[in-house]
């Protein structure tokens, strides 16, 4: 007779209710562990997507994901000039906040792209295509949730969704949209008109007030666009990304870059390295830190709910002495109740988590291996918990029942 | 019934506890002994030692000293626990209380079966036996009810067949009619006597309650930790008219 599933059966819902608690808890469990890995794969997707072999970043940063970085554009064609290196594109990025017209929030980060020499080629698309054209073109993530063809204006322009990527977010978990460079920038740096002539009246200004201002032509340049003044350099880029020549060494082009003085030059380990010790660390330790908590909350509530089942049929278990069962009778009850309850609250966890975590704002990241950590990690909390209403259930006297 | 023997037979068991000033003598050296198919009830004031006797004799509390026999099994060996206690109480002691101490999370049925099972007897024939027993003290149709579900007679009735459907040498009901009006606690008696009757177990009836006494073969009362004489013994042929043998005061 299976002492166990009969006590259970006579307190179905509680049990039930107890279980259906538990397996709530293993879920928040579970989404730490599965959030902390989506980080971890978020932080280090769109790197790894643009495949470079070598990252140039402003001198003694360690940018231009872990912290900012700005390099002139031209660096691209320098880079370009060292043996070894085939391929050199710039990368510029930053977050931006609009409004569908719809009134949907749009929140992404802008990457850009050095076209002709990249139109996003290398990054894994699940629809579409790459940019194949120099503007008004952009890839986006499927998490922002436009469709392919759909047109969104940004800045003074309209653009084309062109190509849809899965899981390539930011660090901070916002969806990347790719555009070619100076889209990407034309958005960054878009101004309204009257801003641009405000900025031009009071560059024209600062010249009039300077030696500069006793040249009529300096005041005549000081007028114009931005763009056409050719002592003004064009916008900065966060980095140049290298891919070096086949059959070239990474090493050896890293320490010829590295002789530059006004640059850093990481390889792609290293930035994996720079972003998961730093913009990740944190967040690690946090989840790690909450996730120990949780582990030990359940472990915690599941001993007392194994407890206080034992303590409710402490008089039971007494009778059960009296009548000559064995002690492995009394304490199998007990391991049973406290297996049963953590396999069913490990199966609720899975299946709630199984739905549950698609739809979670940020990416839920579990292989196999997490699924058995928790089946293990579950064990060892049932084994706990019974194990103190088995101290208990040991300490039954019979005496108990005949004092009545 | 099959020829008499002797379902349990005590010499010189005796128990304290504490001491110095807190030392309490529970048990005097006490002889006792019981005949199957024999009925005896044991009365006595609270505090008088009935329940140490009941511990000793239900192999719950070791005494300080004595022997003790079950079924013609030696259990306590001066004054000590002899093999496998836990079995001898499967196999050669039933137990009825005041209230009926049913498992409230198995039914009528599932804790009678739960004795032979708990001793091995394989779950169909420890049905079969359960459900006539339970046919037999008057509560068959209860069985699939669980103990809340039954009042307070049925549930006696339940505790009876528990305590009857391994066959033990010794029953010992503690106070078993004292929660029953007295047509019920008469009809639980008559069960204790019947069975005794026709299973052969010597049943000791600890009980306060005088309004049943007709039904047992003997009583004996105890008092300050000592059987004092009463009751009539009933010897291997039946009864003998001999006075019972309890160590007297001294």
């Amino acid at each position: 007779m299976n002492l166990a599933l009969r006590d259970i059966r006579h307190d179905l819902s509680r049990f039930a209710l107890t279980a259906v608690g538990l397996g709530l808890l293993l879920t928040v469990v579970l989404a730490m562990t599965g959030i902390y890995n989506g980080i971890i794969v978020d932080a280090t997707a769109l790197p790894a997507s643009l495949q470079a072999d070598l990252w140039i970043v402003q001198r003694d940063t360690r940018g231009p994901f872990a912290e900012l970085s700005r390099l002139p554009a031209e660096l691209e064609d320098r880079a370009l000039a060292v043996p070894g290196v085939a391929r050199a594109r710039s990368y510029v990025a930053h977050t931006i906040q609009r409004e569908l017209p719809d009134g949907r929030p749009l929140r992404f980060t802008a990457v850009g792209l050095s076209w002709p020499v990249d139109g996003g080629e290398s990054i894994p698309l699940i629809e579409g295509r790459p940019l194949e054209q120099a503007h008004y073109e952009v890839i986006v993530d499927e998490s922002l949730g436009l469709q392919l063809g759909e047109r969104i204006r940004l800045a003074r322009d309209m653009y084309t969704v062109v190509g849809v990527t899965k899981g390539i977010l930011a660090s901070a978990g916002d969806a990347v949209a790719f555009f070619t460079r100076a889209d990407a920038q034309s958005i960054q740096y878009d101004q309204s008109s009257e801003a641009i002539r405000l900025d031009r009246k009071a560059r024209t200004q600062r010249i009039r007030e300077s030696w500069l201002g006793n040249d009529p032509e300096f005041v005549r340049f000081a007028e114009t666009a931005t763009g056409l003044i050719p002592a003004i350099a064009p916008a900065p880029v966060s980095a140049v990304m290298i891919n070096v020549a086949p059959g070239a060494s990474i090493e050896i082009v890293k320490q010829r870059l590295a002789t530059w003085k006004d640059i850093s030059v990481y390889s792609q380990e290293d930035q994996n390295e720079l972003i998961l010790g730093g913009i990740v660390e944190k967040t690690r330790k946090q989840i790690g830190l909450f996730r120990a908590l949780l582990v030990v909350i359940s472990t915690i509530l599941m001993s007392l709910i194994i407890y206080t089942m034992t303590v409710d049929k402490l008089h039971s278990i007494a009778l059960l002495k009296l009548l000559g069962a064995k002690q492995t009778v009394i304490l199998g009850m007990i391991l049973q109740e406290a297996l049963l309850l953590g396999a069913i609250a490990y199966t609720i966890a899975i299946g709630v988590g199984h739905y549950a975590f698609e739809r979670f704002p940020r990416r839920v990241i579990l292989e196999n291996e997490h699924m058995l950590m928790l089946a293990l990690l579950v064990l060892a909390i049932s084994s706990i918990a019974s194990a103190i209403g088995m101290k208990k259930a040991l300490a039954a006297d019979p005496n108990e029942v005949l004092a009545g | 019934m099959s020829e008499r023997s002797i379902a349990v037979l005590a010499r010189k068991v005796s128990k304290h506890y504490g001491e110095g000033n807190t030392y309490v003598r529970a048990l005097g050296e006490t002889d006792f002994e019981l005949m199957s198919g024999e009925v005896v009830a044991l009365l006595g004031p609270s505090g008088s030692g009935k329940s140490t006797l009941l511990t000793i004799l239900g192999l719950i509390n070791e005494p300080d000293g004595g022997d003790l026999e079950i079924g013609g099994q030696v259990v306590i060996r001066a004054g000590e626990f002899v093999g496998n206690t836990n079995q001898v109480r499967r196999r050669e002691l039933g137990f009825v209380f005041q209230r009926s101490n049913l498992i409230p999370f198995l039914t009528a049925e599932e804790n009678v079966r739960l004795v032979l099972e708990l001793d091995g007897v394989g779950k169909r024939i420890a049905r079969q036996r359960s459900r006539e027993m339970l046919e037999t003290l008057g509560v068959g149709d209860r069985g699939a009810h669980y103990p809340v579900e039954l009042s307070g007679g049925q549930q006696q009735r339940v505790a009876i067949a528990r305590a009857l459907i391994h066959e033990p040498a010794l029953v010992l009901a503690d106070e078993p009619t004292a929660s029953l009006d007295k047509q019920r606690g008469r009809q639980v008696m008559e069960l204790f006597r019947s069975a005794a009757r026709e299973r052969g177990a010597g049943v000791l009836v600890v009980t306060h309650d005088h309004r049943s006494l007709d039904l047992v073969d003997r009583t004996l009362e105890i008092e300050d930790g000592f059987l004092i004489a009463g009751g009539v013994a009933l010897g291997p042929e039946g009864r003998s008219g001999e006075r019972s043998s309890p160590t007297v005061r001294p």
